[in-house]
């Protein structure tokens, strides 16, 4: 393997990281800060690919500006979810496993309604940038991997602000650390419960229609990218938010490199074998693994 | 006195088992009846899944620990006995040979993954069934992802296949009733309660999940087989697939988790659900499936056993009610 090669390789593991870290981080909201294992993150991935894709088509809006509308358009379709299922998702301290199974119907029902809709064929979105290349010498970077890069990057810096500059997600933040103190100081955990979920939501569904600008789709969208979250997550220790970015960044590198030596039908394996693997061997995650060395090298 | 209630105690116990052997005979003589290919194919198939689910039951009802990855003994059972009758090996003979080859994997999956607990071994499972899915699609000795034929010799006698899946669901009730009333079966239902409570009265949570994945796992994969067997054809997106995971976990949701009676009911549905859903509307039954998890885990986390439960309690009400008022 050349230089050259070497660099092509990181930077698409670099462009795959940034994707990767808005796809996972709703899914991250959601367990921080109500332990629920949100499998029906995997339908908002869909369904948010669809949205950004019928209204490309119908109304002829960009692509871009379709995934920014799908913010507020999944933040509401999120508090709704959450309203209806009521007491189905409570705020709780450890993951219980009827929040899993309710998850995971509601995942089996938006996935076949998306079937019900737009059918089994795979659809794609298909802009000038699709194909264009920018290219330095030798390195040549994919016009659209860098704006889904940048773009995902722009919705992370804003969601920093959010949960660091205002109250809403100074009252995340607590709520992820301690719900019981949370009522002390008077933060209402229900409504930022809700509130939460709906956020978690409009990151799934414009994480979506980022992939959707990269991936063919069909209403199966979700799956692959759903255990791809688990292993982000995971990796990165569950609630934390810089540990999303490490996480996918793992992810990436590993995914990316593994072309080298893994043939490529076995190459869907490979995350699966990563979360199994980031399950067992770390379970606090990275930054789990560094507190504890940091622990061990003070004792 | 003392002496009649007992007696009366053990006549009630007795006659609690009737209707499912009755159930057992009538499903044993209806074949005698001339019923139609179909019919048959679907009691033969629903026997099968009943199988799978009262497996995954001693699992994830006794033992609570939920598990998306039973497709991979469902596949390994079907690839066993595929394979092994294409060696020329007894039909017969290939069941209880998947049923080990699907214990042992259980084990191979259970000594990591059981480290974890609820939620996390669910995501485990996930992982764990997609990458064997994807490594079975590659093998080049199965076929691959173009799949495995089975060569049989003989006429196709569908009423032995039917009796066959009978006889493996019947086995299958019989062990969770075992199980159910053993001493290990009370250890299983103490992890479910609290894991730590249990380890702390001496019961060992790791090699009793082991156990119940194990015999959970030989159960699902025996079905696998006579599912093989009878399919004469199998694929890895068919038996391997996520949405077979998917279909052994909802049967006992959807029955009722921790019951006996509950995964049977389930499995019944399913089969009929399966049969005469899926050719009329390929999407509809999974978003069947998706609504009724959910409408189960919010109003009636017992499934059908709870319904009935319910039912029998308000007509208990109703009769001390008319009772007291007379």
């Amino acid at each position: 393997m050349t230089a050259t090669d070497f660099l092509n390789l990181l930077i698409a593991a670099l462009l795959l990281a940034g994707t990767y870290a808005a796809m996972a981080v709703g899914m991250t909201v959601i367990y921080g800060v109500m332990k629920i294992v949100n499998l029906a993150h995997a339908g908002f991935l869909m369904l948010g690919a669809y949205f950004v894709y019928v209204l490309h088509e119908r109304l002829g809006i960009h692509p871009l500006l379709g995934v920014l509308f799908a913010f507020p358009a999944f933040f509401a379709a999120g508090v709704l979810v959450h309203w209806v299922l009521g007491r189905g998702v409570p705020v709780s301290d450890t993951p219980t496993l009827a929040s899993l199974l309710l998850m995971f119907g509601l995942w089996l029902v938006l996935q076949n309604v998306g079937y019900l809709i737009w059918g089994t064929e795979d659809r794609f979105i298909l802009t000038s940038m699709t194909f264009a290349t920018i290219r330095f010498g030798d390195i040549t970077i994919p016009k659209i991997g860098l704006v889904v890069f940048s773009s995902a990057l722009v919705s992370l810096a804003a969601l920093e602000f959010v949960l660091h500059k205002t109250w809403f997600g100074r009252s995340i933040r607590a709520l992820i650390q301690n719900r019981y103190s949370c009522r002390i100081v008077g933060i209402h955990v229900e409504r930022t419960a809700r509130l939460t979920f709906g956020l978690g939501v409009a990151f799934s569904g414009a994480a979506g229609g980022l992939l959707a600008l990269l991936y063919p789709f069909s209403p199966d969208f979700g799956r692959p990218f759903l255990l791809r979250c688990f292993v982000i997550i995971v990796l990165g220790g569950l609630e934390s938010f810089s540990g999303v970015f490490i996480g996918a960044l793992i992810l990436a590198l590993v995914e990316t490199f593994s072309i080298l030596i893994v043939p490529s039908s076995y190459q869907p394996a490979i995350s699966f074998s990563l979360l199994v693997l980031a399950l067992i061997v770390l379970p606090g995650g990275v930054a789990g693994l560094m507190t504890r060395m940091r622990s061990r090298r003070t004792a | 006195m003392r002496q009649d209630a007992e007696s009366s105690a053990r006549g009630f116990r007795a006659l609690r088992a009737v209707p499912p052997l009755l159930l057992l005979a009538v499903l044993a003589v209806l074949p005698l009846f001339p019923l139609g290919p179909n019919t048959v194919k679907l009691l033969f198939l629903t026997c099968v899944w009943i199988a799978a689910s009262v497996g995954w039951n001693i699992l994830g009802g006794f033992a609570g620990q939920v598990s998306f990855g039973f497709a991979v003994f469902f596949g390994l059972g079907a690839y066993t006995t595929a394979v092994a009758i294409n060696q020329g090996l007894n039909p017969y003979l290939t069941y209880p040979l998947a049923a080990a080859i699907a214990a042992f994997s259980s084990l191979l999956i259970g000594l990591p993954t059981f480290r974890l607990r609820g939620p996390y071994f669910a995501i485990a499972t996930i992982g764990v069934s997609e990458a064997v899915r994807v490594v079975m699609t590659n093998i080049d000795f199965t076929g691959g992802s173009s799949g495995y034929r089975i060569t049989e010799h003989g006429p196709f006698r569908q009423q032995e296949h039917y009796f066959t899946a009978l006889a493996l669901a019947a086995i299958a009730v019989a062990i969770s009733i075992l199980v159910r009333h053993s001493r290990f079966g009370l250890g299983l239902r103490a992890i479910h309660d609290d894991q730590d409570a249990a380890a702390d009265s001496g019961v060992n949570p790791f090699t009793s999940k082991l156990a119940a994945h194990a015999i959970a796992a030989a159960l699902t994969g025996a079905a696998g087989g006579v599912f093989a067997r009878y399919a004469a054809f199998i694929d890895p997106e068919g038996v391997f697939g996520f949405h077979r995971s998917v279909g052994i976990l909802l049967m006992p949701v959807i029955g009722g988790v921790n019951t006996i009676w509950g995964p049977v009911i389930g499995g019944g549905v399913y089969g009929v659900i399966e049969e005469e859903l899926v050719a009329k509307f390929p999407q509809f039954h999974l978003l069947l499936y998706g609504g009724l998890v959910m409408l189960i885990i919010l109003f009636e986390p017992g499934g059908v056993m709870g319904l009935f439960d319910r039912a029998r309690r308000f007509l208990l009400r109703r009769r001390l009610a008319s009772w007291q008022s007379s």
